[in-house]
């Protein structure tokens, strides 16, 4: 079956091929029967040309902006082969008669015509002055990935940021430069260390499985894996694995463009489904050899942290407990409490653990120049961050990148080459000391002893600073590469093929050192241990192509047809050292006396697909835009590799309909919509197969053979269908630009670990789910141009997105695991909880409701109450000032959203609580810890409704102030001084610190203050 | 240049025609092998079932380490106390304040039900496997069927009513019911007599690391035992004490060494030079206890002149406080070459459990004999119980001395003889008499519609 229907397949792009092929061959004979090629055609016109009296002649000028001469910019004359750049200073000379029109165009300025007359024909050199383009959005190319589009001819919904936003955020991963700034799409940072990642969703939740939401990442045209690397037992402080994006430079990305909807995401198929995201480097730049430096200094702190009792409160509060529980004699093991410890003593120690300055140091260098013909870019880049926590952990990244773009002289060939290379050496502690900082009494001892060492305290605490001694480290070294070849044909046929290949070398390790341990146990360092992975994981990838353009009546036409080879191998390596004769040799994996490996294994991940686009383009106001792709993957078991995913999108530009054509008020209108279906294969490799695998621990010294999941191999593709409906209108020449967007996603047959109780031996299985979830939506982005005069600019970009989430279906739900997980018609992502009535007057402990009458409370009955805690509404607001030589820009970045408030332990145990609770109003229940009744209401009222709370918030996510000094124009020499700030400012009612956070307990996003300098030669 | 279009086009066509339909296809990958292979040839079904036993050894009750029962029940019922940062595992265990969303219930129910997993998955494979021989299928589904029916015994004393799981089959075991506790142990003892008649009496392997015969009858005697077949009981634990392969040991300080001849069954060490996890939970250096400690109580109750006062319970002091601590297992750390392994059964148990089935029998003297042997070891004189009743009070004594802290025997003795809910409130403040059972997780509850609470939770 599919077999067959892949050769359908086949045999359709063959017989496209030869259409193309043959279509060539006609063009080409009648071009040969006229016996004319293209260069004698043009000298023949210059000829002609001159033999109707119009005298060529050189004409030179010079292209400024308000800043200064620019260079680089194309200079053509309109209808003819002939064109130029301008050289540093601005100059150029192009020989052109009476009445032609040149043209000057630059990325990010208005183009600019200029017909050659009579007065400037007289030798006079010509002054032109281009103005930066802040309102022309519809004129910018968007990259969709395999092919580009006119803004304001594209009939999918593609969200875009570039460079110019990038560069003024003091940030190191490329999600955080993207936060706030792109409707649709919500990214929240796991943690506030050096290296932490960061967690995004593009539409909403489409699978129920937590790690099947990631998009597909794309790095000039070279998809990158986003799977994390290394494992549990070599971890640091990130609540997850490493996450591979920190390998991208951010200062190395000229755009980023996020596909959403089905038009623009279907033809990456079975990996569309979660969106894609489209990173391009930057290129070289025609023109002189221009230098860039760029070096800059940030601090960093923690943004917010909650307010938590002092030893006053805290101890009244223990006291309190053990009166509530009858105890009048304090038990020997309560230190805090029994004297043990000094009542008088208090430490903040969410100062002390959490409390430091991280410094970044960063410094970015580039060299760019070349010909009309050949451009090169060549730039570094050396970060250096520490960390809030006591000690002396940094995290190192440097990164190089590498691109070069060459056209031949007849314009036939291209070839753009682009590298990058990244390499990263983290060291931090293995333990994010946020959680503790949190729940520490506050008359806990000193950390260190009269002699410097770590106090233990006499065995009565666990020095928390102790688990800084256990080391993570990590060096991750990338290379993503890529080759791009193009040949035109024919006129209106171009082949491409992309060649892609890239490495990443990861190896982590985590020390565990005998002295994170107490000295009672009596350990030495033959007891110390080290864990090491490394993980190696390489993708090749070709995708050739064939581009045909054609006119149809008043059309243009425009195919695509195109196949992807893609192969990923990942080799890992974990393995532990055990016992070292000293703690000084514990990272050298050859001292360890005991040396065992976990897990050495290598996955392959094929991939195949076949790709075509249809588009035609009415007269720019009717398009239709036709994807489809079939794909193959590996990860599914014989039989079930191959789906078929395809979309159309149209798109009605009415504004350029005759009766709106010259409106003065309506600049640009358009109306677009689209449906289609993509796919998911993120799943991991092989699971499809029931196998055993090496146990990594041993007995009688040998091996066990373990196995390692409940295999299905019935699961196959899952099916994403997605609408959207979208309206683009620009006002005032577009001084008002505004899109409203509608989407409306249905996944189903979703592929997710199916949860399993504990008596079938495993904890879930992978198998197509038969539900049915819904996401819907609404997008706003509006931009608006609100001053433009000569000294001052002033524009607002606005972005805010709505959305819903819904099971729609799931039949059996009633009889399936599911069942106390889910509700028809309610998002997929609640969490069910108890209705919290209060504290009960005479017994003082927590209340639910008894929601079936039963007399009891229990976790089944009664824990009914439905909580949503993904965001409502989220959004930005950025305002860019320009005055003369001073820019800023600032981004609030706000959402709405609820979320469970701190639950640190019961309340009157040894744990720290919030000072609220020492207040009348937030007065809870104390118990030691005895009070089985409380005990259990705490925990159920920690997932009630009573903990809900708001934590909704509003943040000055960055601020930029950039100042370019006023130095002589004549000198193409430009400084730039800038001050940028990130999380500057954060205006929430949490009550558990900062209100961005996915995992709780971990370091929050850091509050960031960074200068720095910028010079161009 | 014509000819150049051509080689282009060609080169686009060739690349969209090659032969693609097994592209996509993977081999399996180096490091696993699939479920039929396993059992198709000796070694590595073999090695199929040591990984059942590194599993028991690390996780799930029967784990030495700070999770197992010889801690947690040690704690939840009296013999340790409690030292470590308030945390809301550990300290609910000492507490007696468990809930049905504390992480340990749900641990130590999944981890048993993935040990009974991989038993019923070699079980399944043995009888399906072409390639093996028939001693080796007897050999192995005996070893399962002795694991199957440990696992759920351990799980039908803690947490009361349980599924008895025989089978892979995800879709059966996804809807299971808890079965009555009595029907949990007729499925055990047919177990174990199905694995009796299958293994062998001799050790497959060195070092007694791999159950015979003699361990699937120790087992058997213990769980006659609790089910008050006292006839059975006692046969069972004959069926042991008359294997010449074992010699009464009655030099205290080698009952918990690898070699002693007294031992029954136990773990093989995960690294070479590694000791029995309980030596690393129990003991510590300096006071106070950085983890856990024995109870003062059980430390006054034994007599002066009880032998495992003095070499199975070491003390600390800080000049003013004492603590103590379980001091069978002596090893903490790894010392080249291993010394002491974690001992799951042994012969002292088995002439206790005789002696209670004698005297329960009413064969007294003979019981007073069974229960001298264990009394000798501890250098104390002969027992001066004479009546049926006393006796058996006196084996109860004789087994919270013998058998303290070693998996979780002194909750399980307290539990089958009633006495639960009169010892404990005396010294745990947080008892209550639903106690008797651990909550069934709210993981399991939610995703299986048929599972019910038990009382109390």
């Amino acid at each position: 079956m599919n077999k067959f229907s892949l050769y359908k397949d086949r045999c359709i792009i063959m017989v496209c091929c030869l259409c193309f092929q043959f279509s060539g061959a006609v063009v080409k004979s009648k071009v040969e029967s006229l016996k004319v090629s293209p260069s004698t055609l043009r000298l023949r016109s210059v000829q002609a040309q001159l033999g109707i009296t119009k005298i060529q002649q050189n004409i030179t000028g010079v292209v400024r902006d308000a800043s200064g001469v620019l260079t680089g910019v194309t200079v053509s004359i309109k209808g003819k082969p002939i064109s130029t750049i301008t050289n540093e200073n601005g100059q150029f000379i192009i020989a052109a008669a009476e009445g032609d029109v040149l043209v000057f165009s630059f990325i990010g300025y208005t183009t600019l015509s200029m017909t050659i007359t009579m007065a400037n024909f007289n030798g006079n050199a010509l002054n032109i002055t281009m103005k930066e383009d802040a309102t022309t959005l519809k004129e910018v190319v968007v990259n969709a990935g395999y092919y580009n589009v006119k803004d304001k001819e594209r009939t999918g919904s593609i969200s875009k940021i570039t460079s110019k936003d990038i560069d003024k955020q003091p940030v190191t991963n490329v999600l955080a430069a993207m936060q706030g700034r792109l409707a649709g799409v919500d990214i929240v940072q796991d943690s506030g260390s050096p290296g932490g990642a960061f967690s995004i969703k593009i539409r909403g939740t489409n699978s129920l499985r937590a790690d099947g939401n990631q998009p597909l990442y794309i790095i000039d045209g070279v998809p990158y894996s986003s799977e994390t690397i290394g494992s549990i037992a070599t971890s640091g402080t990130a609540p997850s694995l490493t996450s591979p994006l920190n390998s991208i430079n951010p200062s190395d990305i000229e755009s980023i463009e996020v596909l959403k909807d089905a038009d623009a995401t279907a033809i990456y198929g079975s990996r569309g489904a979660n969106g894609v995201v489209l990173i391009t480097t930057k290129k070289g730049k025609a023109g002189k050899t221009t230098f860039t430096v760029n070096g800059s200094t940030s601090v960093g702190s923690v943004t917010r942290t909650p307010k938590l009792m002092n030893t006053q409160q805290y101890l009244a509060m223990r006291q309190q407990a053990f009166a509530n529980d009858g105890i009048s004699v304090y038990p020997d093991f309560a230190y805090d409490v029994n004297g043990t410890w000094d009542a008088n003593r208090y430490t903040d120690w969410q100062k002390e653990f959490i409390g430091g300055t991280a410094e970044v140091n960063n410094l970015q260098a580039s060299v760019s120049g070349g010909s009309a013909k050949t451009q090169y870019l060549l730039s570094g880049n050396y970060r250096t961050e520490t960390t809030v926590f006591p000690g002396d952990f940094k995290y190192n990244k440097g990164a190089a990148h590498f691109n070069m773009n060459h056209t031949s002289d007849d314009d036939k060939f291209k070839l753009a080459f682009s590298a990058n290379y990244t390499a990263q050496k983290n060291n931090q502690p293995a333990t994010d000391l946020t959680a503790i900082s949190r729940t520490l009494a506050p008359n806990a001892p000193a950390l260190y002893d009269a002699d410097g060492n770590l106090n233990w305290e006499n065995s009565t605490w666990d020095n928390p600073l102790a688990s800084l001694l256990s080391e993570f480290d990590s060096n991750i070294k990338d290379l993503t590469a890529n080759t791009v070849l193009f040949y035109q044909i024919l006129k209106n046929l171009q082949a491409k093929s992309s060649f892609g290949y890239s490495d990443l070398k990861s190896t982590e390790s985590r020390t565990q050192p005998h002295t994170l341990y107490n000295p009672a146990f009596g350990l030495g360092s033959e007891f110390s241990g080290l864990s090491v992975s490394q993980t190696d994981r390489s993708t090749w990838i070709v995708e050739p192509q064939l581009n045909w353009t054609t006119t149809l009546g008043k059309g243009k036409v425009e195919a695509l047809v195109g196949s992807t080879f893609q192969q990923q191998k990942t080799n890992r390596l974990f393995m532990n050292g055990f016992g070292f004769s000293s703690n000084s040799l514990i990272n050298d994996l050859a001292s360890a006396s005991i040396k065992t490996i976990d897990l050495s294994d290598e996955t392959i991940y094929k991939y195949q697909a076949f790709f075509a686009r249809i588009n035609y383009n009415w007269n720019e106001r009717y398009i239709l835009n036709i994807t489809g792709r079939r794909d193959g993957s590996s990860r599914f078991g014989p039989g079930k590799q191959f789906a078929t995913f395809g979309a159309v999108g149209a798109a009605w530009i009415f504004s350029n309909e005759n009766f709106l054509k010259d409106n003065s008020v309506l600049s640009f209108g358009k109306l677009r919509t689209s449906y289609g279906t993509t796919g998911n294969d993120q799943i991991g490799d092989y699971q499809f197969l029931d196998t055993y695998v090496s146990s990594s621990s041993t007995y009688q010294g040998l091996i066990g053979l373990q196995p390692i999941r409940l295999f299905n191999p019935e699961f196959g593709w899952e099916t994403n269908k997605k609408f959207e409906v979208a309206l683009e209108t620009g006002f005032l020449k577009d001084r008002l630009f505004l899109t409203t967007a509608y989407y409306f996603n249905r996944s189903s047959n979703q592929l997710v670990g199916i949860p399993l109780p504990g008596t079938t031996g495993f904890v879930s299985l992978n198998a197509n789910l038969d539900a049915t979830v819904q996401n819907s939506g609404l997008e706003f982005t509006l931009r608006t141009v609100n001053i433009q005069r000569k000294n001052f600019e002033w524009t607002t970009n606005f972005n805010l997105s709505i959305s819903r989430n819904k099971l729609i279906s799931y039949p059996g739900l009633e009889s399936s695991t599911n069942a106390n997980r889910f509700v028809v018609g309610q998002p997929i992502n609640i969490i069910k909880v108890y209705n919290y009535i209060g504290m009960n007057p005479t017994t003082g402990v927590y209340e639910f409701e008894d929601v079936n009458g039963d007399g009891v409370i229990t976790s089944i009955d009664d824990r009914t109450q439905i909580a949503d805690l993904s965001p409502d509404f989220f959004g930005g607001l950025q305002n860019n000032f320009k005055y003369k030589n001073l820019q800023l820009d600032f981004l609030f970045q706000f959402v709405k959203q609820e979320a469970f408030g701190p639950t640190p332990g019961v309340p009157g145990t040894a744990v720290n609580q919030l000072a609220s609770l020492s207040t009348a109003e937030g007065q809870q229940p104390l118990t030691s810890g005895v009070n089985g009744d409380l005990i259990n209401g705490y925990f159920r009222y920690a997932q009630s409704t009573g903990n809900i709370e708001d934590a909704s918030y509003v943040r000055l996510k960055n601020l930029s102030l950039t100042y370019d000094l006023p130095l002589k124009k004549s000198k193409s020499v430009r400084c730039q001084l800038y001050l940028q700030g990130q999380n500057l400012l954060t205006f929430t009612n949490y009550s558990n610190g900062d209100p961005e956070f996915k995992f709780s307990n971990y370091l929050p996003p850091l509050k960031v203050y960074s200068a720095g300098v910028k010079l161009t030669l | 240049m014509k000819n150049f279009k051509i080689v282009v086009l060609s080169i686009m066509l060739l690349l969209n025609l090659i032969s693609c339909d097994s592209f996509v296809d993977v081999e399996t990958p180096n490091s696993q092998l699939t479920g039929v292979t396993v059992f198709e040839d000796r070694t590595t079904a073999n090695a199929a079932l040591i990984a059942i036993y590194a599993k028991l050894r690390d996780s799930g009750m029967l784990a030495g380490n700070a999770n197992g029962s010889g801690v947690c029940l040690g704690l939840y019922a009296d013999e340790l106390t409690y030292y470590g940062a308030t945390d809301d595992n550990t300290s609910f265990i000492f507490n007696n304040t468990m809930l049905a969303t504390t992480a340990i219930a749900s641990q130590l129910w999944n981890e048993s039900y993935q040990q009974i997993y991989s038993a019923n998955a070699v079980i399944y494979g043995c009888e399906n496997s072409t390639g093996l021989s028939t001693t080796d299928k007897n050999q192995f589904i005996g070893e399962a069927l002795f694991v199957r029916a440990l696992v759920h015994s351990y799980l039908t004393n803690l947490y009361g009513d349980v599924p008895y799981i025989t089978t892979t089959d995800y879709e059966v075991n996804r809807l299971v019911s808890r079965m009555p506790t009595n029907e949990v142990y007729t499925n055990i003892i047919a177990d174990l007599q199905q694995a009796i008649a299958l293994l062998p009496e001799a050790y497959v392997a060195p070092e007694r690391v791999r159950p015979n015969r003699s361990t699937a009858s120790a087992l058997l005697a213990r769980v006659y035992l609790y089910n008050g077949n006292w006839a059975e009981a006692s046969n069972a634990a004959s069926a042991v004490l008359n294997n010449a392969e074992y010699v009464w040991e009655t030099d205290i300080d080698k009952i918990f060494l690898k070699d002693c001849t007294a031992t029954i069954w136990q773990f093989s060490p995960n690294l070479v030079g590694n000791n029995a996890d309980e030596g690393s939970v129990f003991v510590f250096q300096t006071g106070p206890p950085p983890f856990v400690g024995l109870r003062e109580e059980l430390y006054t109750s034994f007599a002066n002149d009880d032998l495992r006062k003095s070499h199975w319970i070491a003390s600390v002091t800080d000049g003013t406080n004492t603590w103590y601590h379980a001091n069978k297992y002596k090893q903490n750390t790894n010392t080249g070459t291993s010394v002491e392994y974690s001992i799951v059964f042994r012969l002292a148990e088995q002439y206790l459990i005789r002696a209670e089935a004698r005297a329960r029998q009413g064969e007294l003297s003979n019981a007073k004999q069974d229960l001298d042997m264990v009394r000798s070891l501890a250098g104390l004189p002969n027992t001066t119980a004479n009546s049926e009743a006393e006796i058996i009070e006196a084996v109860q004594q004789e087994r919270r001395f013998e058998l303290f802290t070693e998996y979780g025997h002194r909750f399980f003795d307290l539990k089958r003889n009633g006495t639960l809910n009169t010892v404990l409130p005396v010294v745990k403040l947080g008892w209550n008499s639903t106690d008797v059972h651990w909550p069934i997780p709210e993981t399991e509850l939610l995703a299986n519609p048929n599972l019910t609470q038990n009382l109390g939770y």
